[in-house]
């Protein structure tokens, strides 16, 4: 998993997606803005569309974090570990993180499917939530599946450093 | 075992999970699900993750901890973090230490446009170490005076950890970011007076630079003041109840990418690099967020918050002497923890102990005020051995100093800000009175 792997190079194409959505958000929440100064009336519904786009570009958001290692932790009290182990036991949250987002991407996909069938939508323009949320149970999956492959790639370095 | 055990032994297992290079968040969020779990039963936490991950993050409020973050990315990547530094710098770089006096400065002015500390400081760590370098700063001592200034990040409004206060003690963020002006600045010029007092001590460790002509430092203020002006747009709109603090966060993204198309030159690698910088960034604070959320379900239901403000109400202390202990409580924890899945933690136990206690304030006021109080011990902690955020941000782009060298050159800024704690504990109108002004 190099720098450009393909991995990778797919987390950064869904951040990117997400943080477009997120930069589409501000631009509507300006119009929204704009046009209430020169008519007194916002752009409908913009309030809720913030919503989903902030919850979308989020999750969306997770996965390549987790590829970057860029999640904060502490490791004040094992600089004494020899590098291996470190990488190894940082393997190990990897796969325990994996299998959090994996049981979280199941429960929300369940979720999806509750509000789709309940037809639960939006206040104002109606918008179903299943797809929003399905959409975020999908990223939570991409993030259990970034997180396996994080955990077998820092094994295999692990195994190479301490030989 | 009671359910208050449970709650202090997830707590205990938590920390020791952190201890063992967990994610923070991710501990968190696995030690808060398997407590809800144990208290609350299997069923009802999996029915509990069906809906409330999406629906915490789906929040109007919360959006602008990215629009935050990716206002101050698109000023780095368009050039314009450099140019307050190089403007700053122009004015009073010929003072002994002011480039140091310039960094505060320049992170003061960024502060307003960005909302996080670790965005400000891995800013400035790229734009102003290689000048400090150039002019013979003691490397130490410049990349203490970045971490420090990086604080100024959250310091100054608009800031995470004032949204997230704000969030979770259900208080009014353009409120929280008013109460934040003058502490804010206060922070510039005490951390000023300490590098003044420090180059006056050991001068060699700050030489003054050669002084600008007028024209340079013209030029170099004319290509700052377009982000000077966002600043002003983003900061003045919220104080002047233009905007909603969401609003404002959004008309300055827009304006930010304006001006960094404009007049920055960017075009969609400088955008993209802005892009994944905000996403990594907002990954990392949002997976601490995911976990809390979880986290603090789980103290909910075992019921720990309400025990621990009916036992510390009950026992009468003075309410400020209440106060005093758990800002102290703060300053040890915040050495030791992350600031942000700090506060989130312990909110839920401590702000009812603050809403509990007669401080002879008006409830939204004590809630402002100790938000104030939070958000200066956070700074703190951002900063002081063993686990300082930003020193370790600023390390890893200044690889040859040394985390022992970084930290000796934060403590005496330390110093200023526990200065400024006591000032603030002392006089609560140092945050209140902008509020009262301003609504």
């Amino acid at each position: 998993m190099g720098e450009n792997g393909p991995v990778l190079r797919a987390a950064r194409m869904i951040a990117l997606a997400g943080a477009s959505l997120a930069l589409a958000a501000a631009a509507l929440v300006t119009l929204s803005v704009t046009a209430r100064w020169l008519t007194s009336r916002g752009v409908p519904g913009d309030f809720e569309l913030v919503q989903m786009a902030s919850a979308i570009a989020i999750f969306s958001f997770l996965p390549l974090t987790q590829l970057r290692s860029a999640n904060i932790l502490v490791d004040t009290f094992t600089r004494v570990l020899p590098p291996w182990v470190a990488r190894a036991l940082d393997g190990v949250w990897d796969l325990v993180y994996a299998a959090a987002a994996g049981l979280i991407a199941w429960r929300l996909a369940l979720g999806a499917a509750d509000a789709l069938r309940s037809q639960t939508g939006t206040m104002v323009l109606l918008l179903p939530i299943g797809w929003a949320i399905a959409v975020c149970a999908a990223l939570m999956a991409v993030l259990a599946v970034a997180g396996v492959l994080t955990a077998v790639g820092r094994w295999s370095v692990s195994r190479e450093e301490r030989s | 075992m009671t359910d208050t055990m449970v709650a202090v032994s997830g707590f205990a297992v938590m920390l020791a999970l952190m201890a063992a290079r967990m994610p923070i968040g991710l501990a968190m969020l696995v030690v808060g699900g398997a407590g809800y779990a144990w208290l609350g039963g299997w069923a009802v936490f999996l029915n509990y993750i069906k809906a409330t991950p999406y629906h915490n993050f789906a929040n109007y409020t919360l959006s602008v901890i990215p629009l935050f973050i990716l206002m101050g990315a698109l000023a780095e990547k368009s050039g314009l973090s450099t140019a307050l530094f190089r403007a700053a710098s122009a004015l009073v770089g010929h003072f002994r230490g002011g480039l140091a006096m310039a960094l505060i400065g320049a992170c003061a002015a960024f502060g307003a446009i960005c909302g996080s500390s670790v965005a400000t400081t891995a800013t400035f760590g790229r734009a102003a170490l290689p000048e400090f370098q150039r002019y013979r700063y003691d490397p130490g001592f410049a990349a203490g005076t970045v971490a420090v200034g990086g604080t100024l990040g959250i310091l100054i409004p608009p800031s995470v950890i004032l949204v997230v206060y704000g969030i979770s003690t259900e208080q009014n963020i353009a409120k929280l970011f008013m109460a934040a002006l003058i502490p804010g600045l206060m922070a510039a010029a005490f951390y000023c007076a300490a590098i003044a007092w420090l180059v006056r001590r050991r001068p060699e460790i700050g030489a003054a630079l050669p002084r600008a002509s007028a024209s340079e430092t013209a030029r170099a203020v004319r290509a700052a003041w377009p982000a000077l002006l966002v600043a002003a747009l983003v900061v003045g709109g919220i104080y002047g109840g233009v905007f909603a603090p969401t609003e404002a966060a959004a008309v300055g993204v827009i304006a930010m990418l304006t001006v960094a198309v404009g007049v920055g030159g960017m075009r969609w690698g400088g955008l993209k690099a802005a892009l994944l910088q905000t996403a990594e960034t907002t990954g990392m604070i949002f997976l601490i967020l995911l976990g809390a959320d979880v986290f603090n379900a789980f103290l909910a239901l075992s019921q720990l918050p309400t025990a621990a403000a009916e036992w510390v109400t009950s026992a009468a202390w003075p309410p400020y002497l209440v106060i005093a202990i758990l800002l102290g409580f703060y300053i040890v924890l915040s050495a030791i923890m992350d600031e942000l899945a700090m506060i989130l933690l312990t909110l839920p136990v401590f702000f009812p102990i603050v809403q509990a206690l007669d401080l002879g304030l008006a409830p939204d006021e004590a809630a402002i005020w100790f938000g104030i109080l939070v958000l200066i011990v956070v700074g703190v902690g951002l900063t002081a051995p063993p686990i300082g955020l930003n020193v370790f941000v600023v390390s890893a782009i200044a690889r040859d100093v040394g985390l022992p060298k970084i930290y000796r050159a934060v403590l005496p800024f330390i110093g200023a800000d526990l200065v400024r704690l006591g000032l603030v504990f002392a006089f609560p109108a140092l945050a209140l009175a902008t509020v009262r002004l301003l609504t």
